[in-house]
């Protein structure tokens, strides 16, 4: 039996529970005649004409500092230091040689982006149309020393990139509508507790099973319902293999830059199609943030949460959260315009239904009519800047899309922000894997001049 | 030198004002408070704070990281294994543990606990059964004994609420455990045992053996209205009755996980991804215009395993390499297993626009049912090969449409192999259309099969067959 120099039950911290006396086989430990006036309750005491210093109390006592060797300094500031973050490793760009283009398909093009942007870990769970991502990375992560695992669930996923992703390291998945609502309440935490990830969400009809077409099915989810919570994260809307390829190496950056998740929106379509990818020049080596919760001594006093019981802590850390959103809002606006110069109309389209409207602009030009496309390349934050430049000469929007109306509540939403009024509104919208084709569109812009000439 | 990984002060709890430096959140004789100084001796004991990542779960412990002076996270209400494994993955030379109550272990996060067993990364669960929910007010757990009052069952547990649920035994008996104990808390000897078992679920991680976890039977005297002693008399003689103590499974196992350290060469990258500074060789001197000034729309339609996919990406592959813009999307999903296969491919001079081919320059089908279904669609004075092997009576075109028919299977079967049909009506389609060049296909043919050389011969016997049959043949024009 270990032999202890003096035990000490502090008065104040003991919670009076009395599990302490079974313990002694002295019969030394009593409960005490007064309450202790900083703690409300009635300590116990140790009788130390009976107590012969074997210590067993000490591991009865559910309180870490009320029984101890010694006593217990509550008021030593030296045990109230703690090691500062560590600055943390900037990430590094490494050189490519000039490659070819490769010849991918929308999904496999977006994991090769992840691999360029430094992921070399990644988990996922199955969902068409998005698997094909995983699959690559599954077979080319070994190779690069990386991790794939095959969750059992988008619950578990997002869970796995809360773990990685806090860890400090680049993570990501592959997922479809059905699979991204599960993974809304991680993406909360993962806000909450300021960590990065990448989801490229390649969606598809609903609502519920819906099928596997393209749709867009998301763009209210993403942009305004990821899991409860005032949260945000930044959507990229790709309409191209080689927008797959170059908005998942963003998504990282931005990820980083704002420890908080991004979104790539693509649609079924997207991650199927197969097209030329050209290569960036520089691929990126992934630091290692001061905040990353990694186990080791460096690392060692940060912490992943995204509870704080006090009040006003806890609004003050929305109030640092909505700052972020702030700033993403006035600098993280993207967008792409073609033919907008002297345009009367703008057809606004994201996505695959951008590429069927630049088709339609081709044709309706080429007729005479001045007719632009804008598209959103970020559809949260919305690139509201760049319309309402814009909507200064134009004041007639056809909005294209594959979704009942999601896409131009966003937009109206941001007009509305932005004060900007007398917009006419037009739309041209399909629903469960069908996509407005580019003739149509063009059908649908002469009846309206028709009825506006 | 502390001999706990405990903090010494409880900055994080409340801000560490007044007693709360120095004393937990929890109840007088809660069973947490117990479990954690264990781990903290176990930690120390190991050498390991600098090393642990400690996992606090949702339940009364989600306050853990109040008093661990180690790497804290804070998971969801039931995924702290999944977000184990995140830690365990990213960074494998660190300690993680994984701290759970029975609502948060057993009920709501089954599935992520079962998978973390099976799959035997190693990392130590700590998991608290106090047969109730503790934090949310005392409703009814997996865990919860039959007769048990809980505000959720509140004449007990019977029957209609299921049997409590030994999770020891189930974690047990998956294949990536290594070792399950179930301990107590309620006299010193079995205090001792809880040590124990706390340390040797770490060592066992340190060593690399696999997942460990250990079962304390915890007190909550608060939602049980018993007074502490009265708790630890409750587990001596009724709790651990129906959740017996002991070593579940202690399994010798070799040393499996090999630590990686992840690669950001640029040689490693380009290898792993197949590209190459390589030009490939070119062989068309201008975009085929005759077809369409910028942008040729071909569709391809059969059954699956006709081989169209295989021929639509070919050609994009080829029409790409001759510095054109291509795109090719199949139909996908489970309609294209053993059903139809269609894919629409795009050549364009600058940039191909919509992917989809509604009304093709070109259409290639390998059954009747594809050919009656997309004939009317192909677009004026377009072209159509379709395989005679299978289809006797075409449909009628529109108007202009050249239509030649090919008979792609039987030649192939004569070749040797019928899956070069699709071969065959890539020769036939190149020599019909002039999109491209022979070589441009052959090019890219010879590379997809460079490592199958001994196809090589039949793949380009079964192309020339196919440019043949449109040479030699008339196409009907209507
Ligand atoms: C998704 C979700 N559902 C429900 C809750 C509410 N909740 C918080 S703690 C808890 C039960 C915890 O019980 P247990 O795991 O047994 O831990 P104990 O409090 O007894 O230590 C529940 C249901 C929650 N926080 N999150
Ligand atoms: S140290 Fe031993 S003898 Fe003294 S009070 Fe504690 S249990 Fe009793
Ligand atoms: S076990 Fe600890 S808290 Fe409980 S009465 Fe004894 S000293 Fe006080
Ligand atoms: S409610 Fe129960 S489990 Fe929670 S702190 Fe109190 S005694 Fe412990």
């Amino acid at each position: 039996m270990v032999k202890y120099s003096a035990i000490t039950l502090d008065r104040q911290l003991c919670k009076s529970c009395g599990r302490c006396v079974a313990s002694c086989h002295k019969q030394a430990i009593a409960i005490g005649l007064e309450v202790n006036q900083r703690s409300g309750m009635i300590p116990y005491e140790i009788d130390y004409e009976l107590c012969n210093h074997c210590g067993l109390c000490m591991s009865a006592c559910p309180e870490p500092w009320a029984i101890t060797e010694g006593g217990h300094d509550l008021e030593n500031p030296a045990a109230r230091v703690r090691p500062a973050k560590p600055a943390g490793i900037q990430a590094r760009r490494i050189p490519l040689p000039d490659l070819e283009p490769l010849v991918l398909k929308g999904n496999h093009a977006s994991a090769v982006g992840a691999l360029l942007a430094g992921c070399r870990h990644v988990f996922g769970y199955p969902i068409t149309p998005s698997t094909e991502g995983a699959e690559l990375l599954a077979s080319l992560l070994p190779e690069l020393e990386g991790v794939f695992l095959q969750s059992c669930s988008e619950i578990a996923t997002v869970n796995h990139m809360y773990g990685a992703g806090g860890a400090g390291v680049p993570t990501m998945t592959f997922t479809s509508s059905p699979g991204f609502t599960l993974m809304l309440e991680g993406i909360s935490y993962m806000v909450g507790a300021e960590v990065p990830g990448v989801f490229i969400n390649v969606m598809r009809p609903g609502p519920g099973l819906g099928y596997i077409g393209p749709e867009q099915s998301d763009i209210k989810l993403c942009a305004r319902g990821l899991g409860h919570g005032n949260t945000h994260a930044i959507v990229l809307a790709p309409s191209s293999p080689q927008e797959m390829l170059d908005l998942t190496m963003l998504a990282f950056e931005l990820s980083f830059k704002y420890r908080n998740p991004v979104i790539v929106a693509a649609d079924g379509y997207l991650g199927q199609i197969t097209g030329r990818v050209t290569l960036p020049a520089e691929m990126i080596q992934p630091g290692l943030p001061g905040w990353a919760v990694r186990g080791d001594a460096e690392h060692k006093n940060n912490l992943n949460s995204s509870i704080l019981q006090d009040w006003v802590e806890l609004e003050k850390h929305n109030e640092h959260i909505s700052g972020k959103y702030r700033a993403m809002e006035r600098d993280e606006q993207l967008s792409s315009e073609f033919h907008t110069d002297g345009a009367e109309t703008l057809i606004v389209a994201c996505n695959i239904p951008a590429r069927m409207a630049k088709a339609a602009v081709e044709t309706l030009r080429r007729e005479g009519h001045r007719i632009g496309l804008f598209q959103p390349l970020t559809i949260w934050p919305f690139p509201i800047d760049a319309l309402a430049k814009l909507l200064v000469h134009i004041n007639h929007i056809l909005v294209v899309e594959a979704s009942d109306g999601q896409l131009e509540n966003e937009l109206r939403l941001a007009l509305n922000k932005a004060e900007i009024e007398g917009t006419r509104f037009d739309h041209l919208r399909h629903m469960g894997g069908i996509l407005p084709d580019d003739a149509e569109i063009v059908r649908k812009m002469h009846s309206i001049m028709g009825i506006y000439a | 030198m502390s001999n706990t990984a405990l903090f010494e002060h409880f900055d994080r709890h409340a801000g560490g004002v007044d007693l709360k430096g120095g004393s937990t959140h929890y109840c007088p004789g809660c069973g947490h408070g117990l479990a954690h100084k264990f781990i903290g001796e176990a930690i120390v004991d190991l050498g390991i704070e600098d090393r642990t990542v400690m996992v606090s779960p949702v339940g009364c412990a989600v306050f853990l990281f109040y008093y661990f002076d180690t790497a804290n996270t804070q998971a969801a209400h039931g995924r702290a294994p999944a977000v184990a494994l995140g830690h365990k993955l990213a960074h494998p030379e660190s300690i993680v543990i994984s701290y759970q109550g029975d609502g948060d272990l057993a009920s709501i996060g089954l599935a992520e606990i079962i998978h973390a067993a099976q799959l035997g990364m190693p990392i130590s669960v700590i998991f608290i059964n106090n047969t109730i929910y503790g934090m949310t007010g005392g409703q009814m757990a997996p865990t919860t004994l039959m007769g048990q009052p809980s505000t959720t069952a509140p004449q007990g547990r019977t029957a209609m609420q299921g049997q409590p649920m030994k999770v020891a035994e189930m974690i047990a008996g998956l294949e990536g455990v290594v070792y399950v104990e179930r301990t107590a808390l309620f006299d010193q000897r079995n205090r001792k045992k809880t040590q124990k078992a706390i340390k040797k679920a770490i060592r066992l991680q340190m060593e690399g053996r696999g997942f460990s976890m250990v079962e304390i039977i915890s007190e909550c005297p608060v939602h049980w209205k018993m007074t502490p002693e009265e708790s630890e008399e409750h587990v001596k003689n009724v709790v651990v009755e129906a959740f017996p103590l002991g070593v579940v499974k202690d399994e010798e196992r070799e040393p499996w996980i090999a630590p990686r350290v992840p690669k950001f060469d640029a040689d490693s990258m380009v290898s792993a991804l197949g590209a190459t500074e390589e030009k490939p060789p070119r062989f068309c001197s201008e975009f085929p215009s005759h077809l369409d000034p910028v942008d040729i729309a071909i569709k391809f339609a059969g059954a699956g395993g006709d081989g169209a996919q295989t021929a639509a990406i070919l050609l994009t592959q080829a029409a790409i390499n001759e510095g054109f813009d291509s795109t090719d999307i199949p139909s996908y999903g489970p309609e294209s297993r053993g059903g139809t296969s269609y894919a629409d491919v795009h050549v364009a001079k600058d940039e191909g626009l919509s992917p989809a081919a509604p009304t093709p320059h070109v259409l290639l089908a390998f059954n009747a049912p594809s050919l009656e279904k997309f004939a009317s669609s192909v677009a004026e004075n377009g072209i159509v090969i379709y395989d005679t092997s299978v289809i006797s009576a075409p449909p009628d075109f529109p108007v202009g449409v050249k239509a030649y028919g090919v008979p792609c299977g039987d030649v192939a079967v004569k070749l040797g192999n019928k899956v070069v049909k699709n071969i065959v009506a890539l020769g036939a389609l190149q020599e019909a259309t002039q999109l491209l060049t022979d070589e441009s296909i052959l090019t890219v043919l010879r590379s997809v099969l460079r490592r199958k050389p001994n196809l090589i011969e039949i793949n380009e016997k079964a192309y020339a067959e196919g440019v043949r049959h449109v040479r030699e043949s008339e196409p009907s024009i209507v």
